[in-house]
């Protein structure tokens, strides 16, 4: 059995998308729609790795990402942000929550931005997990 | 202190009248003759002159005459004696002061002198008092003066034109801005012109019509023209003026006239910059939503590769609907940019209105279910088959249907029962009221101004900007009307009203 990655995202295009990649790399792919559910599949699976979407509506996407990022328990697993704004963006926002919130969240293991070839998604799994 | 002099040609008089004098303060000085006195006159300057009438060689009266001649401020009293009443008058008519009858006795002198005190007195107070006249009456003409020249050089470098005529509409005030304006010399126009010669006729009306009425011409507001300068040439001013008044009359009229080129030079780039920003806006918004949905091509394809290669026919499928639900997406976007940029009439056919709003909520319905959000249907059985432009009503009510469950979807309150409900209600005189309402995020003041204004989305990367761009045109096409009410926080209503026709039988 391979290891077990968790896909995030509301698009069903790109879930079936990312779900498929990991397939044809010998992964075990899991899928949810949201934050919530996202949250739902880790204490419940343990995944090995998340590929996750930021922009979600109701913000669920950064408040999945602080979670992994700041939570004891969770801090481990890897996180890959696949999302359709650029990085500097992303790092941008997370800075001003940092400052909103205090405590610093660490960058993901990997970010991609959308559009993704395959072949890029997959190595950049490789690359986090093996 | 006054100092008097006593001409007496009998030296016990002058004795007598000197020690009772100085006993009373004065400074006194004598002289026993005329000659005598007129130098001792000379000399000492005495404030009053007390002297004898009849005196051998230079009379009392040649003194008088001398010293008014040379010193007119000095008081003489004449001392006459009996029988010299003629003399006296002609003193008094020479200007002596008084005379008074020998003997001397204590208190003819003393009001005799009182009274040469006094007149010296007013004369001093109205001498003091007309030189501080001519003072202040200097210093208001120079003021005045300097307020004139001030004023004068305020208009000669006033940034308007001013020109202001008298009572008879000649110009009497021409600046050089004003020359600037309308192109004539001063020397031409000050004196010359009437504002007939060199306003606009709309203004000339304004001023000649506004003296007839009891409503006056007082500070206008701008009012844009356009004057003929003296080479012909037409340019864009803004002019306003008012008419003068002095005591209740038409006194003249003043007009400002403000050069417009510039800002309308100004005007022209500034919505020239601010319509090409407004496209460029909306280039960049279309073309990430363009992006969005080649993301999803290219995933779908991939997808379907790899069914292919697989032989699995589930793949195939999964992909395949990737693919169609993207066409679908660009389909509409077609769709929206050609009905937002041309005039359509709508097509009216014979349809069903509680169909085409069902259909609608069927198409949504799955989404909505898969994220809690209910719909519920409200429709009027009254309503029948009409004739109207069923795609109107479809892409309306589609576009107002997916807005509320993006409303929900977005809404920050998770606690909510969320719920859409779409009504058909038939009204009178043939229009039909389609209402969508949503308990989903409200809308914020800021939202609700840009709705139908420009290509404005709330969603990101999953809107043009165009859904209700495209709405509002549609209806506004169908003859109808849309409003909305919104509580952010609360939900949003949208109400449609679009006319119909009875069943036409094509």
């Amino acid at each position: 059995m391979g290891k077990k990655v968790l896909a995030v995202d509301d698009d069903p295009d790109v879930r079936s998308f990312v779900l498929t990649v990991l397939e044809e790399n010998g992964y075990t792919p899991l899928v949810a729609q949201n934050g919530e559910e996202g949250m739902n599949a880790i204490k419940e699976e343990a995944p090995d790795l998340v590929i996750l979407d930021i922009l979600m509506p109701r913000g669920s996407g950064v408040r999945l990402y602080r979670e992994l990022k700041t939570d004891a328990s969770l801090k481990h697993i890897p996180v890959i942000v696949l999302s359709g704004i650029a990085e500097k963006s992303f790092l941008r926002s997370q800075k001003a929550l940092t400052e909103f919130r205090g405590g610093d969240v660490p960058e993901p293991e990997a970010y991609l931005e959308k559009p993704v070839k395959p072949g890029e998604l997959a190595e950049t799994i490789k690359k986090v997990i093996g | 202190m006054r100092k008097i002099l006593i001409i007496d040609d009998e030296e016990g008089n002058v004795r007598v009248l000197s020690m009772s004098l100085r006993s009373d303060g004065y400074d006194v000085v004598t002289a026993y003759s005329g000659e005598e006195g007129l130098d001792v006159f000379n000399q000492e300057s005495p404030d009053i002159v007390l002297t004898d009438l009849r005196m051998p060689g230079l009379s009392g009266l040649d003194i008088l005459k001398n010293v008014k001649e040379s010193s007119p401020e000095t008081e003489v009293i004449i001392i006459t004696g009996h029988g010299d009443i003629d003399s006296a008058i002609e003193a008094l008519q020479y200007g002596a002061s008084d005379f008074i009858n020998k003997p001397i006795r204590e208190e003819g002198l003393s009001i005799a002198l009182k009274r040469a005190k006094e007149k010296i007195d007013i004369r001093f107070k109205l001498k003091e008092y007309t030189e501080n006249l001519e003072n202040v009456v200097k210093e208001a003409t120079d003021e005045i003066w300097r307020k004139s020249n001030f004023q004068i050089k305020l208009i000669r470098s006033s940034n308007d034109g001013i020109v202001a005529t008298d009572s008879q509409w000649k110009v009497v005030i021409y600046n050089p801005e004003a020359e600037r304006i309308f192109g004539y010399p001063p020397s031409e126009v000050i004196g010359k012109m009437s504002i007939a010669d060199l306003y606009p006729p709309e203004i000339t009306d304004i001023f000649m019509k506004g003296t007839g009425t009891k409503k006056s011409v007082r500070g206008l507001p701008w009012i844009e023209t356009l004057i003929l300068k003296r080479n012909g040439e037409s340019i864009p001013a803004r002019f306003s003026g008012s008419l003068l008044y002095e005591k209740g009359k038409v006194m003249g009229s003043v007009a400002f006239f403000q050069d417009l080129r510039e800002i309308k030079q100004l005007e022209k780039e500034l919505v020239r910059s601010e319509s090409l920003a407004a496209v460029g806006e909306t280039v960049a918004g279309l073309a990430h939503y363009i992006k969005n949905i080649l993301i999803g091509l290219e995933g779908g394809s991939y997808v379907v590769d790899v069914g292919l290669d697989k032989n699995d026919t589930d793949k195939l499928r999964t992909g395949w609907q990737s693919i169609q639900r993207n066409i679908g997406r660009i389909s509409d976007l077609v769709f929206d940019l050609l009905t937002y940029s041309k005039k359509r009439e709508p097509e009216s056919q014979n349809c069903f209105p509680n169909e085409i709003a069902n259909d609608v909520v069927e198409l949504v319905e799955k989404r909505a279910r898969e994220n809690n959000i209910r719909i519920s249907k409200e429709f009027d059985l009254s309503i029948d088959e009409v004739t109207m432009d069923p795609r109107t009503v479809h892409r309306s009510l589609l576009n107002l249907v997916t807005n509320a469950i993006d409303a929900c979807l977005f809404d920050e309150d998770t606690g909510k029962n969320w719920e859409i409900c779409v009504k058909t209600v038939r009204e009178n005189g043939n229009i039909i009221r389609f209402e969508v309402q949503d308990n989903g995020s409200g809308m914020a003041q800021e939202v609700e101004d840009k709705l139908f204004s420009s290509f404005f989305s709330t969603k990101g990367g999953r809107g043009t900007g165009l859904g209700l761009l495209v709405t509002k045109k549609l209806i506004e096409e169908h003859k109808g009307t849309i409003e909305f009410t919104s509580l952010p926080g609360k939900g949003t209503t949208f109400i449609l009203r679009l006319p119909f026709e009875e069943l036409k039988t094509f």
